[in-house]
């Protein structure tokens, strides 16, 4: 059996509009946040978890740890039920929410850290070690005795890791660690979360919106959309579904005589020609020696597939 | 229980580094001290009481010196459920009631510590029949001081209430404003409870909110017989029981029905 079940998931929320004018009471609306939601994870595995915004991306991570309460369907997260066996549950867990705060504003870090040992009475040499190995690995030690108030947010981001980690959560929740952290610090935590991952074979899932965590971390992803899931697989395959449309720019030295196939969108701009075609139809290699035969070419730029291009295209063609 | 002392002594620490808080709150309620006890000066200038001006303005001064236990409010916590960072508290291996009620009493005990020392101090170089006066008996003194600390354990109780409110509305001040105006009058902090008739009495000093302060300061000022004591503790206890009681039925129903908004 997998370390997590999900099965059939459903949880709707009531929002209660604006009261209308000449009504008495407010009209109450339901938003189908999660319509029948399955999937299983194995232990060791680091899955992205995307969707555009609003998609049930968090409610999914609220409902697996514990938070909240699915109106129906069945969870097991390693044997257990979360919402019902709380306690029992979250002993095992590590939470990372992006744009929130679990350590206290206004005391040093390692307070904080020293809190959560009592909360998960955790034993002080596993603890000496972990926190030694952790802070190591997340170069937080210069930071111990710094409040949480005057750390950037990089080094935030950092230190609410060590914080979910230090208990050694078999299973960790990122909830967009790396929003509005540098290039430099999202590299760090990237690395940090392999090692994480490969040393102690947790299991990571991560939300997101940067295409290049999942394309640096995971080696599974999820795609979820109106409260359904729409793809579960690799990244790669996912990529090549939607990679539907490329685009060359050309600039020849003189105004060249070019015949192109059907297909072929070629647009004139100062710079010179910009052209998008489709490599499923027309093969690359046959549009450059096209390309190649119409003139004296000067510059050629093919763009790199760009995942937040196909990202993008694919929640307009899924219709999110 | 391990969690739970951490959290308090985390707190107390947390609370004992603003520093700047407690002396506008010292100045703050020294004003407030000194204006009420002209008022009442006033009032027996004109129409004496049964109860000696003595016993009302040192009534007055304990009021004013452990406001912070009374009406402190841990900001923090509460901000915590507006901003939806009570979601880490909500994963952890706690009980979220103890663990906040240890928080709430560890803000309470020092911020009230911090602020009734210096104050009482200075309230006690006050000419006499402005400033506090020593306590009744020496006994009278000592049964007060567990009183006073039932006292901090039942505000803490009513407290944890407020913001169990708060987990509701997610705005505290709505709640808070109308529990505040209970606590004000019923407490004795605007009018101190020994000078509502006599007919009042009885109903009143049954209330939880007598058990926070009132009923330390008639043990000091002797209007309660030193015999009263037991029964005094006994009624505090009470009402402890049933304010926590009350408490966990309310975080239990929010729990089932909580969510955490927005992403």
């Amino acid at each position: 059996m997998s370390y997590i079940e999900v099965n059939n998931l459903k949880k709707d929320f009531i929002v209660k509009k604006k009261r209308e004018k000449g009504k008495l009471l407010r009209e109450k609306d339901t938003v189908n946040a999660l319509k029948g939601v399955s999937f299983s994870v194995d232990e060791g595995e680091l899955v992205g978890y995307i969707g555009p915004n609003g998609a049930g991306k968090s409610t999914t991570v609220k409902i697996l740890s514990g938070i909240l309460t699915p109106d129906s369907g069945e969870v097991n997260v390693g044997g257990v039920v979360p919402w019902k066996d709380r306690k029992q549950h979250v002993k095992n867990i590590g939470v990372v929410f992006g744009q929130r705060s679990q350590l206290w504003w206004d005391v040093p870090i390692i307070d904080s850290y020293n809190l959560l040992k009592d909360i998960y009475r955790i034993p002080q040499a596993s603890y000496e070690e972990r926190l030694h190995e952790l802070a190591g690995a997340l170069d937080l030690e210069p930071l111990m005795r710094t409040p949480l108030r005057l750390l950037s947010l990089g080094q935030r981001m950092r230190a609410e890791l060590c914080g979910s980690l230090l208990h050694r959560p078999k299973l960790l929740f990122l909830d967009e660690p790396t929003i509005g952290l540098d290039a430099v610090s999202k590299l760090a935590l990237r690395d940090f979360l392999k090692w994480e991952n490969k040393e102690y074979g947790t299991t990571i899932m991560l939300t997101t919106h940067d295409m290049e965590d999942i394309a640096a971390l995971c080696s599974r992803v999820m795609v979820l959309g109106h409260g359904q899931k729409l793809f579960d697989g690799k990244l790669p395959d996912l990529l090549e579904r939607f990679d539907t449309v490329r685009n060359v720019s050309v600039k020849y030295a003189v105004e060249p005589d070019l015949k192109l196939p059907e297909g072929v969108i070629c647009n004139k701009t100062e710079d010179g020609l910009e052209l998008s075609y489709e490599p499923s139809k027309l093969p690359t290699s046959k549009l450059l020696s096209i390309l190649q035969d119409a003139g004296n070419i000067r510059e050629l730029t093919l763009q790199p597939e760009n995942t937040d291009h196909l990202i993008a295209a694919m929640y307009k063609e899924l219709d999110l | 229980m391990r969690a739970y002392i951490s959290v308090f002594k985390m707190r107390l620490r947390m609370e004992l580094q603003y520093r700047g808080a407690m002396i506008g709150g010292i100045l703050c309620q020294m004003f407030f001290g000194l204006v009420l006890v002209a008022v009442y000066r006033a009032l027996y200038d004109s129409k004496p009481q049964s109860l000696p001006i003595e016993s009302v303005v040192t009534y007055v001064w304990l009021q004013q010196a452990f406001f912070r236990m009374m009406f402190g409010t841990d900001s923090d916590l509460l901000d915590k459920i507006r901003s939806g960072d009570i979601s880490y508290d909500m994963c952890r291996p706690i009980n979220m009631y103890g663990f906040y009620y240890a928080r709430i009493v560890a803000m309470k005990l020092m911020g009230s510590l911090m602020r009734a020392v210096p104050m009482l101090t200075l309230a006690a170089f006050l000419p006499k029949g402005w400033g506090i006066s020593l306590p009744a008996s020496l006994p009278g003194f000592l049964l007060a001081i567990p009183a006073l600390l039932l006292g901090l354990l039942c505000v803490c109780a009513l407290e944890n209430i407020t913001v169990a409110f708060t987990m509701r509305t997610l705005d505290s001040r709505g709640m808070q404003g109308l529990l505040t105006m209970l606590m004000m009058t019923f407490s004795g902090n605007v009018l101190p409870l020994t000078l509502f008739p006599d007919s009042w009495q009885k109903a009143i000093t049954f209330l939880p909110y007598a058990q926070l302060l009132d009923a330390p300061i008639r043990l000091y000022t002797g209007v309660y017989e030193l015999s009263a004591a037991l029964g005094v503790y006994a009624l505090q206890i009470f009402w402890i029981i049933v304010l926590i009681a009350l408490g966990n039925v309310m975080w239990n129903a929010n729990k089932k029905r909580m969510i955490v908004q927005g992403g």
